[in-house]
């Protein structure tokens, strides 16, 4: 393979952001997309439509051209338990017309329009780009329109070129932190914690909550899988805050932290070893032996199941190699875990948006000679899933394509995952369907191993 | 730097100039004198206000090119936007948004290409000169519309001898070199409209000669302009007798006969400065 992946060349400029353990030098992250690299990222009003829209109950509207919300419909496979509006992707269809006489008319149309057929308990009213350009003024609108209708009116302020998703998921948490402590939380007991940054995809919500409801740990609210609005809310009578996906949740925690005084832990629900730190950590945090006990007792029953089948998969899986690829790095650091419990050993690492702390310990957890990428693009995740020869690609949307094309097995981690991956049985979930996966008879025939080389690739 | 534009059929122009400096006006006087010698001439007004064409046409009876697209969708016919005018002018007015709202520039771009669409720029229309009385000061792309490449192909910049009048011509010289350099559009000189400032007519000539080019004209000020204005009438309608009728005449034969069209030199801030020093403005 290495005939192939020598012309493939790194980009002068981002040379700091691929790193190998064993070869030293430094490595570099939480910077802007090297112009021309192609980077995976996606754009600030992508990334605060992906945080917000799994809050079922609320309307969310698109203030911009249609393609903006028609490329970001339905976007996460994330599940509601009653109501549905967030699977609709509003938009006011901005054209020639708005752009020059301005967009607020039809926007405030829209409003009027929709709020009163129905009856959310709150709108989101995202700025797109020529938005941004045009100089709208949505806070104005939203303004009046909550008047109006006695809801929270809420503007995302989201431009696309305002920079990287990143910047996209802070603007996703200024606009959450308008409900934030507008609700009654009189209701709420002291041993109570919120979700941050757990979408609900294939229900994983709802599996996670299980775990807490049954030591005896109250959820208030969930942000934002399978969301409503009147428990953000009151989000801030809880005592303390459980962030899964740094990247989007942080800010948020840390201002609540600030200004409602609610302490945060980073935690994952990947993997054994993850999930039950995570549930430990909640645990601990209430200093209350009986929820400990609880704890513990889940804990051994679950791994109990799980685990005489997952050492089965083991002993298929052990030695295949495997190439990752995720949104942050807090992820990644999950997945080397789950897949060293399988076996398996990670040769590729990447995020997109994993910041440094993220990626020393990333470093810190991978085997020599383990390559670790920032902000990547197609060619350089194909030049190292051939270099290294591996059997699985862990990678969202953008990847499954790089790996079919390869001929390398894909797992979905991301958005359009349908089976739950989180907690205990969804790491046997993720065994299962790695295990299909890579163990199918498919890839011998692949040219990369069939001795065609790269001839039957083109 | 010359360009054979009498080889053309059709002279395109674009008037530009700081804001209130008197652009519709000189425009409109100007192009009264040119349908009076025999021109067949478009004026396309570029500003949102829309008030370009109203000595011409006797009022603000024009509707314009996107209050039309606004009401009536693509369905748009070059009757609905085009009005005669005086001495067999024609008059469009570009529109756009009111203050504060949307994007006036993309309204300009969308308007320019819809009269395009429309062919009002065909040679079945005869036309001798199109002018472009585009809006003071050129803030964006959109405004910069006009001085694309086919669009208008030699600038007038209308101006005085106050400091940011001459400030703002400077700058529109710098907008002209960026369009220059990729296409065709020429400077074809300063026209002076009088705010009786010291030394002015001299200032101007000097300041014309160091940006290259010349001062076209010196349009005196006289308060007819502003009694033909109160009667909705270019000077030469309202009383072709009076010598300011006499000056815009001047002023078109100018524009006739220019054959010197140049890529302009804009001067720095210290250059224009020592220039306004020079003729007495600081003293």
């Amino acid at each position: 393979m290495s005939e192939e992946t020598k012309n493939i060349s790194i980009l002068e400029g981002r040379k700091g952001q691929v790193w190998r353990k064993g070869e030293g030098g430094a490595f570099v992250c939480d910077r802007q997309s090297l112009a021309g690299s192609v980077t995976q990222r996606a754009c600030a009003f992508c990334g605060s439509r992906v945080v917000l829209y799994p809050i079922a109950d609320a309307l969310h509207i698109v203030h911009g051209p249609i393609g903006c919300a028609a490329y970001n419909w339905d976007i996460r496979g994330a599940l509601s338990s009653g109501p549905q509006m967030h699977r609709n992707s509003f938009s006011t269809d901005v054209s020639e017309k708005e752009i020059i006489f301005g967009g607020e008319k039809k926007l405030r149309a829209a409003l009027d329009e929709l709020i009163p057929e129905l009856k959310p308990k709150a709108a989101f009213v995202y700025s797109t780009c020529i938005v941004g350009l045009i100089g709208d003024d949505v806070d104005a609108i939203c303004r009046q329109t909550s008047a109006k209708y006695g809801i929270p009116v809420i503007p995302v302020d989201s431009p696309g070129f305002k920079g990287t998703k990143r910047l996209g998921y802070q603007a996703a948490c200024d606009s959450i932190s308008k409900l934030i402590g507008t609700g009654d939380t009189s209701k709420v007991g002291p041993l109570s914690i919120n979700l941050l940054g757990e979408f609900n995809i294939a229900g994983e919500a709802w599996m996670i909550r299980e775990y807490f409801e049954k030591i005896g740990i109250e959820v208030v609210a969930t942000m934002t899988g399978d969301g409503r609005v009147d428990d953000i809310r009151r989000a801030h009578g809880a005592k303390l805050n459980l962030v899964q996906c740094s990247g989007s949740m942080t800010a948020l925690a840390k201002l609540m932290q600030e200004t409602h005084g609610i302490p945060f832990k980073r935690v994952s629900f990947f993997g054994m070893e993850d999930t039950a730190k995570a549930i430990y950590e909640a645990a601990g945090f209430f200093c209350d032996e009986v929820v400990m006990e609880r704890a513990k007792n889940l804990v051994r029953a679950e791994i109990g199941e799980v685990l005489p089948q997952l050492k089965a998969y083991r002993r298929k899986l052990a030695g295949k190699k495997a190439a990752l690829y995720v949104g942050g790095a807090f992820k990644a650091l999950s997945l080397v875990t789950a897949l060293r419990a399988l076996g398996m050993r990670t040769v590729l690492a990447g995020t997109q948006t994993g910041n440094a702390d993220d990626y020393a310990a990333l470093r810190d957890i991978c085997d020599p000679g383990t390559i670790i990428v920032d902000d990547s693009n197609p060619l350089e995740l194909a030049k190292f899933v051939m270099e290294k020869d591996v059997d699985l690609f862990i990678g969202g949307v953008k990847e499954r394509p790089i790996a079919f094309k390869l001929g390398v097995a894909f797992c979905d981690h991301n958005h359009e995952r349908k089976i739950p991956l989180a907690g205990f049985a969804g790491m046997l979930n993720f065994a299962e369907e790695v295990a299909s996966s890579v163990l199918s008879p498919v890839w011998k025939y692949v040219p990369r191993r069939s001795g065609l080389g790269m001839e039957g690739v083109r | 730097m010359a360009v054979a534009v009498e080889k053309k059929p059709m002279r395109k122009v674009a008037i530009y100039g700081k804001g209130g400096i008197g652009k519709s006006t000189t425009t409109q006087n100007t192009v009264a004198a040119l349908a009076e010698m025999g021109k067949k001439v478009m004026v396309v007004g570029c500003d949102p206000k829309a008030d370009s064409t109203r000595l011409l046409l006797g009022g603000l009876a024009q509707r314009s090119v996107l209050d039309t697209l606004r009401e009536e969708g693509e369905d748009v016919e070059l009757d609905d936007i085009r009005s005669g005018g005086f001495c067999n002018s024609l008059c469009v007015e570009s529109g756009g948004p009111e203050p504060g709202v949307g994007c006036a520039g993309r309204g300009i771009i969308t308007s320019i290409n819809m009269l395009e669409q429309l062919g009002a720029y065909d040679e079945e229309n005869e036309l001798d000169y199109v002018f472009y009385d585009v809006l003071g000061d050129v803030v964006c792309g959109g405004f910069a519309m006009p001085i694309r490449e086919g669009k208008a192909e030699e600038i007038y910049i209308v101006c005085s001898g106050e400091m940011m009048a001459m400030y703002a011509a400077n700058n529109i010289c710098k907008g002209i070199l960026k369009f220059a350099e990729t296409g065709v559009v020429r400077l074809g000189g300063l026209i002076c409209n009088s705010r009786n400032v010291d030394n002015e007519a001299q200032m101007i000539k000097k300041f014309a000669e160091k940006l290259g080019t010349q001062m076209i004209h010196f349009v005196p000020r006289d308060n007819d302009v502003q009694r033909a204005e109160i009667n909705r009438k270019t000077v030469i309608e309202w009383n072709p007798e009076v010598k300011q009728a006499g000056e815009y005449r001047s002023l078109a034969r100018a524009i006739d006969s220019n054959k010197l069209f140049v890529v302009p030199k804009p001067l720095t801030i210290p250059e224009l400065e020592a220039l306004l020093m020079e003729y007495g403005l600081f003293n």
